[in-house]
């Protein structure tokens, strides 16, 4: 009995377990989701997959130029500390440009089948992680080259820090799928919003040299430690890369990069609660405007 | 064999038979027509009063249910509701008041290969139009052959559906769809594409899914399938059911419907109607029943009726709709200053109207009603409508038929094409050639 509103009591029970058992099921179309993603995105373009690697590894050519050569950031093997941020950002951003665009976008589908919605933009967010797994993999021989084994030993930390990060993405990805139905400012404001947010990310510069340079009582750190993205770059990045540290004697004290160790619990656990936080409340503010898809996409 | 489940089915639940098909109690739907609709930032800021928009309801306190294995058609004008309730009962669209309820698996046919991605394979997207309808991907594997036999896609299977012709591509989306094996099936006039032999294929398959005991909704302009798929129909006039019953009763009524809207007053049920009209029938000119003609043929109603009560003068009115019951033409007896009577109670009478066939071939309905001689009648008989076929026109054809014809004003003349034939069979006149040569 597939009660759709209006349920009597003693049909929630089997109303809500109803809806279980249905998003269950759906992990099949989910996977089929992604495997379209995945074949449909460079289908058409001649260096094909390839391309996933090429986008960070450009990034990394030219940011390095600028950050060693012009403005020196004063950390070991910039292009690994790079990476070690830049990748984890990458799919994070790329993740929340499709999900933006993928209710609407579908809107043929949305008004003439009935499908758990959440798989549209969850679809997203699963393609971009294999992406940013494959990413990983490549890159892993350069980090072990430069940083040292710790890099396979902390492995599982660091996977961890992105099954977070994919936790904390499908909440934002939701949020942003569900809002752009009725806001479609959405997608403008995105590109602004996600350009001040990337420079708000510790990716191109280590925290613990902004806290050492303006203090820890700084408007900006604060600033910085209340965005979640800065717990998952730091959490990603300390059993990648390792940590950089900065002798507390003085401001200007020497800055040094320590290999591949344990993220610190503090930061483990803020990047936990940041990820169920939002992974709850943009699943809940999805399914409510999931209701009405149909007429308004 | 695997057990098929689509999203409408709980795991392990299966049907309660103590409960009907479906349930829709009190259900009512409204959509906000916004006159400028504020999607926007701009807007937004702009008045910060709620945007101006008019409320319609798409439906109004529709009740019904549905028993299981019963075949409903719901049939009704355009705008009368009838996709809004398949989408209730398909679960896209929440009621806004009442209970929709469903007992059993449900599949939806409301658009065929939905979510297909022009750059995936054939092969690829019966995976992923499968997965959409809520298979599992060895429910696909069972049937696979099954949908590539059914859809004729073989030698293309491993092409990009964009690739494919639109028939190709609906007969593909339909064989996925029938694979759900659902216990309730929601049709939305999808039967209507694709071409004959397709067609037929999909009604056999519909016929099928009938015999095994499922329950099916259809919707559907076609009232010679809906009168041939259901046993019951129902009817919605602008988002409220109109009558619900027998399926023949049910046409009827949609019928006498399309003959009000074209213009013909017909009396309530309730009135005493001093006229009833006993047969309509489409002739030729020299008498023989007919229900197909050549574009433009000529052709003649003849109309039967009986006066119940003393009739001092009656009118006879014909109506023709299109197939998508648009009225296009319609025609009094009384404007051409003709009557009948005075008829004594049991006596009748007969009329011919003579007409020329509609120039579009196409299905059309001639209506046919007697009523009194006023400008505004007061009461209308019954009306009786006949399907009328309108076979194309051999040379040049599209939207309506300019009656082309070519001459050949300077240099030399030939016949050409499969007209020729005729042209040298001993027929005389101006040389014709077909539009294309």
């Amino acid at each position: 009995m597939a009660t759709v509103d209006g349920a009597l009591p003693d049909q929630l029970i089997q109303r809500s377990s109803l809806r279980l058992g249905e998003r269950w099921r759906a992990r099949e179309l989910l996977v089929q989701l992604v495997r379209k993603e995945l074949k449909v995105r460079y289908r058409n373009s001649s260096l094909g997959f390839l391309w996933s690697m090429l986008t960070p590894a450009l990034m990394t050519v030219v940011f390095t130029v600028i950050f060693t050569l012009v403005v020196p950031v004063p950390v070991d093997a910039f292009p690994a500390f790079f990476l070690a941020g830049y990748l984890l950002w990458q799919f994070f951003q790329n993740s929340c440009q499709g999900a933006i665009h993928s209710v609407v976008g579908n809107a043929d589908l949305v008004k003439k089948v009935y499908f758990p919605r959440e798989v549209l933009p969850l679809s997203h967010v699963l393609a971009q992680l294999i992406h940013l797994l494959l990413a990983m993999l490549v890159i892993s021989p350069y980090l072990i080259a430069t940083r040292g084994l710790g890099v396979l030993v902390y492995l599982p930390a660091t996977l961890l820090a992105v099954v977070l990060l994919a936790v904390f993405t499908s909440g934002v990805a939701m949020w942003l799928a569900g809002v752009n139905v009725v806001f479609r400012d959405l997608q403008e404001l995105f590109v602004v919003m996600f350009l001040v947010w990337f420079y708000a990310t510790p990716v191109l510069y280590p925290l613990a040299l902004v806290k050492s340079r303006l203090g820890t009582d700084h408007l900006l750190v604060t600033f910085l430690q209340l965005n979640p993205m800065t717990w998952f770059v730091e959490v990603f990045r300390t059993p990648l890369y390792g940590a950089v540290q900065v002798a507390s004697s003085s401001s200007d004290g020497p800055i040094t990069s320590v290999p591949p160790t344990l993220p610190d619990l503090r930061g483990l656990a803020i990047a936990a609660a940041w990820a169920l936080v939002v992974f709850v409340g943009g699943y809940i503010v999805f399914l409510r405007r999931a209701r009405t898809f149909a007429k308004e996409v | 064999m695997t057990e098929r489940r689509s999203f409408g089915q709980l795991a392990g639940l299966e049907i309660d038979p103590s409960r009907p098909a479906i349930t829709m109690q009190g259900v009512s739907e409204r959509f906000r027509l916004y006159h400028e609709r504020p999607v926007g930032l701009k807007e937004r800021l702009y008045r910060m009063r709620r945007a101006s928009y008019t409320e319609f309801n798409a439906l109004e306190r529709v009740s019904f249910m549905v028993d299981h294995g019963e075949s409903v058609a719901v049939i009704g004008h355009n705008g009368s509701g009838k996709s809004t309730l398949l989408k209730l009962l398909a679960r896209i669209l929440p009621p806004d008041e009442g209970r929709v309820a469903t007992n059993g698996r449900v599949a939806s046919l409301l658009e065929l290969g939905a979510g297909f991605h022009g750059d995936l394979t054939g092969r690829e997207n019966i995976y992923l139009n499968g997965a959409i309808l809520g298979l599992a991907r060895s429910q696909i594997d069972d049937r696979f052959d099954e949908i590539v036999d059914f859809s004729g896609i073989r030698p293309l299977l491993d092409t990009a559906v964009r690739t494919y012709s639109s028939g190709l591509y609906v007969r593909l989306g339909f064989a996925i769809a029938v694979t759900v094996d659902p216990d309730i099936l929601l049709v939305d006039e999808v039967l209507a594409v694709g071409d004959a032999e397709f067609q037929a294929k999909s009604l056999a398959r519909m016929r099928r899914f009938k015999q095994d005991g499922k329950t099916v909704v259809l919707v559907s302009h076609d009232l010679d399938a809906v009168t041939e798929m259901c046993e019951r129909a129902i009817l919605l006039d602008r988002g409220r059911v109109a009558f619900d019953g027998p399926v023949d009763e049910a046409v009827d009524r949609y019928r006498q419907r399309i003959a009000r809207v074209a213009g013909i007053e017909v009396a309530s049920a309730g009135d005493a109607i001093p006229v009833a009209v006993e047969d309509a029938s489409l002739v030729t000119v020299g008498g023989d029943p007919v229900s197909e003609v050549a574009a433009s043929g000529a052709l003649a109603l003849q109309v039967r009726f009986t006066a119940v009560e003393r009739l001092e003068a009656c009118n006879v009115s014909m109506s023709v709709a299109d197939g998508s019951d648009r009225p296009i033409y319609e025609f009094h007896t009384r404007l051409q200053g003709v009557g009948v009577g005075p008829l004594e109670p049991g006596e009748s009478a007969m009329v011919e109207l003579r007409f020329a066939a509609p120039r579009r071939a196409g299905q059309y309905t001639v209506s046919v009603t007697v009523t009194d001689a006023g400008e505004t009648p007061a009461w209308g008989a019954v009306p009786i409508s006949s399907s009328l076929q309108v076979a194309p026109t051999a040379v040049g054809s599209d939207r309506v038929d300019l009656a082309a014809s070519a001459a050949v004003l300077d240099g030399p003349a030939r016949s050409i094409g499969d007209v020729a034939d005729i042209l040298h069979g001993g027929e005389s006149g101006p040389q014709q050639g077909r539009r294309e040569a």
